[in-house]
């Protein structure tokens, strides 16, 4: 048990097993929309992303974006 | 003259339920008469719609 | 759907059926019987006891007879009225007087034997006809096996199959032995195209849903090998043809231009046995074959069309003309949907708001008479203020959520949360009854802030809303998380991520939650007018609608006359002299007092927002300026001029537009037409242009047949890629292979060439039945050229409204608002928005007068709450946001003599560009302020940071 924690360990600095927490920010209008409509169509993508509705990219201020890695995002996605 | 403002729409189909809709937005009263227990017609009943494959509901 | 259920204005007779119409256009009344429910309407949560205790089962038929339900029962969770109700034939209670088990197991006590049928005598000042369409007779599918084989299916049980709230979930099974099967075969025009059982025209929409249906079935089981066996592939709507052929190399399946006659069962296989154009015969064996079964009229229509004193068509459909297709044979009754003729989703929404126009014309001044306004309850400051008290809602959305997230670890999840006094979870949010029992328990637990955690907010955002201001909330203090569409059917492999993933979302949530504040809800004044632009039939139909609905209007034509493309039309497609519908449109525009004319004119600029736009023309030179609350784009299209062909180079070639306006001078000139040869997609379906013109070959066809009239000996040759006669236009069709024109099917590799012979001129094909190489020496040759797109790009960049590839105005949503453009306040019709018929054009135009009328109706829009706010104490008047703003929505105005920043609020889109750069922070948006989007940051480091952070 241990030494499979420990592999999931090792995995997760290597690519592989990578699993990373991203903060995305959509676009109401665009982003979204098609994200939306990913999911009507059952597209599948990694549940990675978790993400903040904005009626445009433009709201995003760089301030969010340094936030959101400060609070330990890996990634900041944003879709416009 | 004076004339009703109310309209009878015969079926609750996806045709019946936007005049309806539409009516109602235009100031007027409906009757939506259908002859099962639910408005929605064949519409309803299917699962997706050519070509966006959007829910039907 | 949902909409129509909560609408104060709209009362649903269900079980209900019309028994008279008395009286005269503007005045009749409606005798109406009602049968029962049994189950009383306010009362019945739709818990389903009733349906779990009753002990006798009946098919469901909603489900195509593919499951059991028993005699209490709704059709479908989202269903409107959302009760449940009784089948009476069914019932022990209703039929023997015994049982009663229902009653005693409902604690709702919705359970009311006692309920009478009710006669309603309605006064009505018009009747709109949309019953649908019928089923096509059993034993036109017995033909097909159909029900001596079992698995052979109709396409609606096969819909059924491959639904995931179907009764099997989605998974494709052959129902003999309910294993997934390897090989389909989709057997086209079942009950449609066959003189045989009475049924000569063409249903329009299989074609289509076949398609959509092999795709389904393969995104399911992408193992299947899918054969789907056309006469000919009609996919003529808007966008179709492109959706198809990806549909066909994204899904590999087997497109087969064959009519299979009949279907054998061998070993326990379907075998079916088809001849190809090229002569050949050739046999295969399937798991299982789908009937694409037709539409036919309504099972009813003799009767409605006694009931309602109305003329049917000789397939007993409603019978209507081209120039007025949704006008029955009685004044003050319309029709719309299936029962003017069999049609898809977009056409029958599309005539649904044409007949809404019909009837509005008819009505306009009783308008507002007999309907009741909506009022809300005062909102409730002193909650709101209080303390925030969230309640959060979990969806299951039926199997859709719930079947990869686990619903109550979500909802108890919430309720671990900070602020969260009430979790709950719902089957279906959405549901009338959920909304009301959300509205209870909202009040109950005096909620002030509410979560919903289901589906997307751009499509139900405001149906939750609206439940907050029916309780006396104010509708921004709601949130919704994206747990279905962004989450369980993205990561449906993948349960235990989706879970967490969802948790992450409503934790996100309800931290913007806790911060929402209540908006403002300003409403602008409507200018009671519109602008129509564009002098075709489309125009011109659209302006006289909102012209007798009793709005004014201008209407602008670049061209020196009106009348458009309409003006070079000889006949229409069933044979009416095109002139004289366009002479009665001329003269009541030029007649009407509400319809001011502008020609030789055109827009140059508009500028403003829904209600109240200002719009400079230049009309011959000068520049004039329109306010108006709303615009209707008829701007048309124009006939595509193609290269090659020797069109242009030798003056028998010509286009169908050019034939038609030379038959309409006289026929002189067919005196020694020995071989008329047409050529069909020339520029459509690919070679120049992408889309498919969809009525060239019903064209062709009625042009052909006026030929042959004339000229009876002349020989004529059409050469095709697929007929597209939908419809009843299938009838030109039948009568011209009946008259002897020869129909030669020409692969897009092997298109025919126009050559010079001599003086003359002839047409080189290749004959697929014989398979050799012709030449026919010809008089004319006619080309289908299409239908391209006008000069719609300036427009549009004025309009800031999009096009499709194909350079045609793009609908706002294909099916259910097919006749709006995406900006507020515009509206589209005719062949601006794509190729389409004389009568398609004039049912859009009127269902675009019908939306146009709306906003004007009522005098005033709402403004979205989410626009930007100036905090004018921080603002320093730097004015970065005012260059910044791409609506010219913030202005920058003198406050005690110093610079500071204002929204314009009409004009405000809520995008937000103020606010992330403005250096003070002092702009702020409704909705999506600094600290509700920090709050959601934080929640989303799963507290690793703090808010103040």
């Amino acid at each position: 048990m241990s030494q499979e924690k420990a592999n999931l360990k090792e995995n997760e600095m290597t690519r592989e097993g990578f699993d990373p927490h991203i903060l995305g920010f959509f676009c109401h209008w665009c982003c979204y929309a098609a994200a939306d409509s990913a999911g009507v169509s059952r597209y599948q993508y990694p549940p990675n992303v978790r993400v903040i509705r904005v009626m445009c990219t433009g709201r995003i201020d760089v301030r969010f974006v340094l936030e959101a890695f400060r609070c330990g995002a890996d990634g900041v996605f944003t879709g416009g | 003259m004076s004339q009703y403002g109310a309209i009878l729409v015969l079926g609750g189909g996806v045709a019946g339920v936007q005049t309806a809709l539409d009516l109602s937005e235009l100031g007027y009263y409906v009757y939506l008469v259908e002859k099962k227990a639910s408005v929605g017609g064949v519409m309803a009943q299917l699962d997706k719609t050519f070509p966006t494959n959007d829910c039907s509901l | 759907m949902v909409e129509a259920g909560r609408s104060p204005n709209i009362e649903i007779l269900s079980n209900a059926r019309l028994e008279a119409l008395e009286g005269k256009p503007g005045q009749f009344v409606a005798r109406v019987h009602q049968e029962p429910r049994f189950i009383d309407e306010d009362k019945c949560t739709a818990c389903g006891m009733c349906t779990m205790y009753c002990p006798r089962p009946v098919v469901d038929t909603y489900n195509e007879r593919l499951e059991v339900t028993r005699a209490p029962h709704i059709d479908y969770a989202q269903a409107i009225p959302s009760s449940y109700y009784i089948d009476a034939k069914a019932c022990l209670r209703v039929n023997y007087e015994t049982c009663n088990l229902c009653a005693q197991t409902c604690t709702a006590k919705a359970i009311d034997f006692s309920q009478k049928p009710k006669e309603h005598a309605l006064e009505v000042g018009a009747v709109v006809l949309a019953p649908g369409f019928g089923r096509v007779d059993s034993s036109v599918l017995e033909r097909f096996g159909y029900g001596r084989y079992p698995d052979v299916v109709t396409s609606y049980e096969f819909e059924r199959l491959t639904c995931a709230s179907g009764p099997t979930e989605g998974h494709i099974v052959r129902p003999s032995d309910n294993k997934t099967p390897r090989k389909i075969a989709f057997l086209q025009c079942i009950g449609s195209r066959d003189e045989t059982c009475g049924n000569g025209y063409c249903s329009t929409v299989c074609c289509m849903y076949a398609i959509k249906e092999a795709s389904v079935a393969k995104e399911h089981e992408p193992d299947l090998d899918i054969s789907l066996f056309f006469m000919d592939v009609r996919t003529q709507g808007k966008g179709f043809d492109e959706a198809r052929q990806r549909a066909q190399e994204k899904y590999g399946l087997h497109v087969i231009r064959a009519r299979v006659p009949r279907v054998e069962q061998v070993d326990g296989m379907l075998a079916l046995t088809w001849t190809t154009d090229d002569g050949k015969s050739h046999s295969d064996l399937f798991d299982m074959v789908v009937l694409s079964v037709g539409l036919d009229s309504p099972e009813d229509a003799q009767s409605i069309a006694e009931l309602a004193d109305i003329k049917l068509n000789h397939y007993d459909f409603c019978k209507t003309t081209a120039g007025a297709p949704l006008a029955t044979t009685r004044e003050g009754i319309y029709v719309a949907g299936a029962f003017q003729g069999p049609k898809d989703i977009p056409e029958s929404v599309t005539q649904a708001s044409g007949v809404a126009a019909m009837a509005s014309e008819l009505l306009a001044e009783s308008r507002n008479t007999c309907t009741i306004s909506v009022t809300y309850p005062e909102e409730d400051k002193a909650i709101e203020a209080e303390e925030p008290r969230i309640g959060v809602f979990v969806c299951h959305c039926g199997v859709n959520i719930a079947g990869t997230v686990d619903v109550k670890a979500v909802r108890d999840y919430a309720g671990s949360l900070p602020g969260v006094v009430l979790y709950e979870d719902t089957l279906y949010s959405c549901s009338q009854d959920a909304l009301k029992s959300i509205a209870e328990k909202i009040k109950e637990n005096r909620l002030n802030r509410v979560v919903i955690a289901a589906c997307s907010p751009r499509t139900h955002e405001p149906l939750f809303q609206e439940t907050l201001r029916s309780i006396g909330l104010n509708p921004a203090l709601i949130e919704m998380a994206n747990i279905r569409d962004q989450c369980a059917w993205v990561h449906s492999q993948e349960p235990e991520a989706a879970t967490e993933k969802s948790k992450d979302l409503v934790r996100m949530a309800v931290a913007k939650a806790r911060l929402l504040e209540p908006l403002a809800q300003p409403t602008v004044d409507v200018t009671p007018n519109a602008l129509v632009i564009g002098g075709g039939a489309a125009g011109m139909t659209a302006a006289i609608s909102i012209a007798d609905q009793g709005y004014r209007c201008v209407l602008v034509e670049k061209g020196r006359k009106l009348g458009g493309n309409l003006s070079r039309l000889a006949w229409t497609l069933d044979g009416q002299d095109a002139s004289s519908v366009l002479d009665s449109l001329k003269k009541k525009v030029k007649d009407h007092p509400n319809i001011h004319v502008q020609l030789e004119s055109q827009v140059e600029s508009i500028s403003g927002y829904v209600g109240n736009f200002t719009t400079t023309i230049n009309s011959k030179g000068k520049t004039k300026v329109i306010n108006h609350g709303v615009a209707v784009l008829a701007t048309g299209a124009r006939e595509y001029k193609p290269s090659g062909y020797l069109y242009g180079e030798n003056n028998r070639v010509m286009t169908q537009l050019e034939l038609e306006e030379k038959l309409k001078r006289g026929k002189a000139f067919l005196k020694n037409a020995r071989n008329v040869v047409m050529i069909q997609c020339v520029g459509s379906r690919g070679e120049d242009l992408k889309h498919c013109s969809r009525l060239c070959c019903s064209q062709a066809i009625k042009n052909a047949l006026m030929i042959k009239e004339h000229s009876p000996d002349t020989n004529i040759y059409i050469f095709f890629r697929d007929i597209r006669t939908y419809g009843f236009h299938e009838d030109l069709y039948r009568e011209a292979r009946e008259k002897g024109i020869v129909f030669l099917r020409y692969m897009p590799d092997r298109r025919p060439e126009v050559v010079r012979r001599g003086r003359g001129i002839a047409v080189k094909g290749f004959d697929r039945l014989m398979g050799e190489d012709i030449e026919i020496p010809a008089s004319l040759v006619v080309l289908s050229t299409g239908i391209a797109p006008g000069d719609n790009v300036e427009l549009a960049k004025v309009i800031k409204a999009p096009l499709t590839s194909d350079g045609f105005f793009l609908e706002a949503h294909a099916k259910l608002r097919p006749v709006e453009v995406a900006v507020d306040g515009f509206y589209l019709c005719g062949l601006a928005h794509g190729p389409k018929s004389l009568d398609e054009s004039i049912a859009q135009a009127k269902a675009a007068a019908a939306k146009a009328v709306i906003p004007l109706a009522k005098g005033k829009v709402a403004v979205a709450p989410i626009v930007s706010q100036v905090d004018q104490k921080t603002c320093i008047g730097c004015g970065i946001c005012e260059s910044l703003c791409p609506f010219n929505a913030i202005r920058l105005v003198k406050v005690n003599k110093r610079r500071k920043a204002q929204t314009i609020t009409a004009s405000c889109k809520g995008c937000g560009i103020c606010a992330s750069h403005c250096p003070t922070l002092a702009i702020s948006m409704g909705g999506f302020t600094d600290q509700e989007i920090l709050a959601q940051i934080h929640a989303f480091s799963g507290g690793k940071c703090e808010d103040e952070a």
